[in-house]
């Protein structure tokens, strides 16, 4: 488990003669944020021509690593050469004109204007000439498969296809060095092979990649070595990542990694009995924790976003909405959190009709929500960590008409403690932790709410590593135990069929077939997901829960 | 992120020194035009002393001038917790003082027992200021009319208002018994008018100011210390999120509005039971803008508001002599203000800039 130069036994190292120095050399590099170690000591070679793995738990300092390269922030001590010459970039400008390029695990794309308008930001003055830029677009698609619309605007875009702009956008300018911060997080089984093979296809041509990840079939699939971080620091290395699996696994988790929760687990293959009580339509007796009827949703321009969404969920359920990003999930989500109000159809929780009432209303009822943009929904990032998990219930916490701090920030520890929500203290701001702890963040919060009868969570375990999964799944579970109805929406097939005891699958809107969480039913939801219609054909005759 | 808790602003740091660099500085660069004018620079030093409080009278005029400001600048800081722009001082004011005038000349209020005779109007003001400011929060929650241009353009209407009503007898312009009678109201009763504190009329500070100091310390209160203070931050910072998290933001919006538009008509209270006794047209002349100004500065401390509020106070005072005696017009104290302004504003960016290094 040495790094050394060796992109002459590259699958494509082509393009470049053998480097005798690497692209980019990385020696004990440290970042401190306040009381964080964030790096200690971190170096690293990377080479022209390879794909190489950054892995890591939820906080183990990959995105500062990636955030130090980019220019965004400026280490503490050590060094760092790109292309042989000393690199101590100032800014991100400074790097992108070096031909450093990051897709970064948050967007930064102007939600008002369209595709090309942001391609065209910061690359060009004077006039603009949207419809070479436009070409471009068709240019990335033949090259790299990546399909846009250049003239959609962004608020439409689902966010896998946000994230294919921000690709795109640094494609376009031909970097040397592409750094990708968890760029499969978003994107489906599909769109991941086909970011792969871009990233080989980038490299192929000479381009160093960069990519973070933790999911080890990517790994397998492409990298070409790969460097372990946790804590800051560098656990392990390889120069054959797709060989040695189990040792990154056990260096970047510091344990084996347990049987992935599996589809054969007691909750999975019995749905408790409340659930069969509120799936038949006679059973009033407890009333389900989510019922929708009809629902549907038409943007702005008229399209017909969500379709005639009918579904129970049983307290103590968890069903799942699988499907392909974009096929009306996000509307979904919205609409039973109470952020937007359906066009059509009602709903109801625990009985109570909740169609079109204001996210207050729908808390004090007892519906948690783990949105699937947490930044823009779940959380303040500028105030403090025990600001955030206390956000809903502040109210607690007044005393003689002051805000008893002391009081909140205890209560955040604990529950910081009860979640393992890892930061330096509660008083921190939330914006400075990992994506991973502020989503347990978040489902800390969302799962204590008091009363809790329903759990709206969407995508819940983006970006987050197998551990953090484990966990959230553990407490997703344990609160289903309780009774609490859970409707799960996620693109992770595999996920959702160990946690759910039924899938749903949504294509372009519409309902296309439910069935039994069961890793048999797997070319069913396939075929579903992909829209097939005589799949649909089928399933509808003996889909039993949807409309009475 | 205890950013928000006063205290810590009250500790002198690179802030703090910045503020009165720039403050000197710009009083230097005044002094600089009144030589390039041709007038002594001490003869004019001396008038502007002397304005701002070279007596007793000055003095306390200047501390009326500056709750007036402190006032509006509560408003607005309060209301940009919220992330919401109140630049509507100048209308709340005006309403306040045609609803604190109208209250004084009726008859049954000016015989109240207890104070009341002078509480009343001020509640009054409060009331209407609350509703000036609160059309433009209904507007802005109901169909997303943007607070800035509502109340900016709410001002100008009460400013005419206040024109309107001294021009017909059947408002409130006072009967014309003489030929030579200007647009203006009766003289309010002794009655409503704010008693004075010290009850000499040579030292004019008048109940007002423990009422405004009071509601300074409540206003810092509310922000550092209360749930409400957390639930208009994050409402400011995230409005979306803080509406998911069950905040009922549009109630809150209008509230924190009504609040700051209420701080303002009590400031037109002020003036007119405090020290105008009588409505005339351009009764504010500039009052809410000078006062939104400070806010401005203030950056969401109310520390701050009360500093800048005295240094407008005395600023406006001293340049009014300044012109009277020295013949330097009060248009310099205009440039004084915009150069601390200017300088502040850029410091103030810098300092951002450093912390965001640092942290």
């Amino acid at each position: 488990m040495r790094d050394k130069p060796e992109s002459e036994s590259g699958t494509g190292g082509t393009a470049t003669a053998p480097a005798a120095v690497p692209l980019l050399r990385i020696e004990g590099l440290s970042k401190r944020f306040g009381a964080l170690q964030a790096l200690q000591d971190v170096s690293l070679d990377l080479w022209a021509g390879e794909v190489h793995c950054l892995l890591g738990e939820n906080g183990a300092g990959k995105s500062t690593l990636c955030n130090l390269v980019f220019g965004v922030h400026a280490p503490d001590a050590g060094n760092m050469h790109f292309d042989g010459a000393p690199w101590r970039p100032r800014a991100p400008a400074e790097a992108l004109s070096r031909g450093i390029a990051m897709v970064h695990q948050h967007f930064s794309l102007v939600p008002d204007i369209s595709v090309v308008d942001n391609l065209l930001l910061g690359q060009v003055h004077g006039v603009l000439d949207r419809k070479a830029w436009a070409a471009k677009l068709d240019t990335m698609r033949a090259r790299y498969g990546l399909a846009l619309d250049p003239w959609a605007r962004i608020q439409d875009l689902s966010v896998g296809e946000r994230q294919r702009v921000e690709i795109v956008k640094c494609l376009i300018r031909e970097p040397r060095l592409l750094v990708l911060d968890e760029p499969t997080a978003v994107l489906l089984p599909e769109e991941i092979a086909a970011l792969l093979a871009v990233c080989q296809r980038v490299a192929d041509q000479g381009c160093g990649v960069v990519l973070v990840t933790h999911k080890l079939a990517e790994i397998r699939q492409v990298a070409r070595r790969a460097t372990v971080l946790r804590g800051g620091r560098v656990a392990a290395r390889s120069d054959a990542p797709s060989q040695e699996i189990d040792a990154l696994v056990r260096a970047m988790i510091q344990r084996d990694l347990a049987t992935p929760p599996s589809a054969t687990e007691a909750p999975n293959a019995a749905p408790p009995g409340a659930a069969e009580a509120g799936a038949r339509h006679g059973g009033v007796v407890p009333p389900p924790a989510l019922m929708a009827d009809g629902l549907s949703v038409r943007d702005a321009d008229g399209v017909l976003r969500l379709s005639n969404f009918t579904l129970m969920v049983a307290p103590g359920e968890i069903v799942a909405v699988a499907g392909v990003e974009g096929n009306g999930q996000s509307e979904l989500g919205a609409v039973l959190s109470g952020m937007l109000a359906p066009t059509e159809g009602r709903f109801f929780l625990a009985g109570e009709e909740m169609t079109g009432l204001p996210p207050r209303v729908l808390t004090a009822a007892g519906c948690g929500v783990v949105p699937e943009d947490r930044h823009a929904l779940a959380c303040v990032t500028g105030m403090s960590v025990a600001e955030n998990m206390m956000l809903d219930r502040l109210h607690r916490f007044r005393r003689f008409g002051l805000l008893d701090r002391a009081a909140m920030t205890a209560a955040a520890r604990e529950l910081m403690a009860r979640f393992d929500v890892r930061a330096a203290s509660p008083e921190v701001a939330f914006g400075g932790l990992s994506g991973g702890n502020q989503q347990k963040a978040v489902l800390a919060r969302e799962l204590t709410l008091d009363p809790l009868r329903f759990l709206l969570a969407a995508q819940p375990t983006r970006g987050l590593d197998v551990g953090a999964v484990e966990a959230i799944y553990n407490h997703i579970r344990a609160a289903a135990q309780r009774g609490v109805g859970v409707l799960l929406i996620s693109s992770e097939l595999d996920e959702l069929l160990s946690v759910a005891h039924r899938v749903v699958v949504l294509y372009r809107g519409r309902i296309m077939g439910s069935c039994r969480a069961d890793a048999s039913e797997r070319p069913r939801i396939g075929a579903w997901m992909a829209g097939q219609q005589e799949q649909f054909a089928s399933a509808a005759s003996s889909h039993k829960e949807i409309s009475p | 992120m205890s950013a928000s808790l006063d205290w810590k602003r009250l500790q002198p740091g690179p802030a703090l020194w910045v503020s009165v660099a720039s403050v000197a500085g710009a009083l230097v660069a005044g002094a600089g035009m009144v030589m390039l004018m041709g007038v002594p620079v001490g003869d004019a030093i001396a008038a502007f002393a002397d304005g701002a409080w070279g007596s007793p009278y000055a003095l306390a005029a200047s501390i009326n001038r500056a709750l007036v400001l402190m006032l509006v600048g509560l408003g607005f800081v309060l209301a940009e917790r919220a992330n919401l722009t109140n630049v509507g001082g100048e209308g709340q004011i005006a309403v306040g003082g045609i609803a604190a005038t109208a209250l004084c000349l009726w008859p049954p209020v000016a015989s109240l027992p207890f104070g009341l005779a002078f509480i009343v109007p001020m509640l009054g003001a409060c009331l209407a200021g609350a509703f000036w400011a609160g059309i433009a929060g209904v507007l802005k929650v109901k169909v997303g009319t943007n607070e800035v241009i509502a109340t900016l353009l709410l001002s100008f209407i009460a400013i005419w208002m206040v024109y309107g009503s001294v021009q017909s007898e059947s408002l409130l312009r006072r009967p014309m018994t003489t030929s030579a009678t200007l647009p203006e109201s009766l003289e309010i009763p002794v009655a409503t008018q704010l008693p004075l504190l010290l009850g000499d009329p040579s030292v004019p500070l008048h109940a007002g100011l423990p009422i405004g100091l009071v509601l300074a310390a409540v206003v810092a209160v509310v922000l550092g210390f209360t749930v409400l203070g957390l639930k208009l931050r994050a409402a400011g910072l995230n409005a979306r999120a803080a509406r998911r998290a069950g905040m009922a933001i549009d109630r809150l919006s209008i509230g924190v509005l009504c609040a700051a538009g209420a701080l303002g008509g009590l400031a037109g209270a002020c003036m007119l039971q405090g020290e105008q006794y009588t409505l005339k047209a351009g009764f504010s002349s500039g009052y809410g803008f000078d006062g939104l100004v400070v806010g401005l500065l203030a950056r969401g401390s109310v520390t701050g508001v009360v500093a800048g509020a005295l240094l407008f106070g005395f600023l406006r005072s001293g340049g009014i002599n300044m012109e009277m005696v020295a013949q330097v017009p009060t248009a310099l104290v205009v440039v004084i203000q915009g150069l601390i302004i200017v300088t502040l504003a850029g410091a103030a960016l810098g300092i951002q800039r450093m912390e965001g290094r640092h942290a």
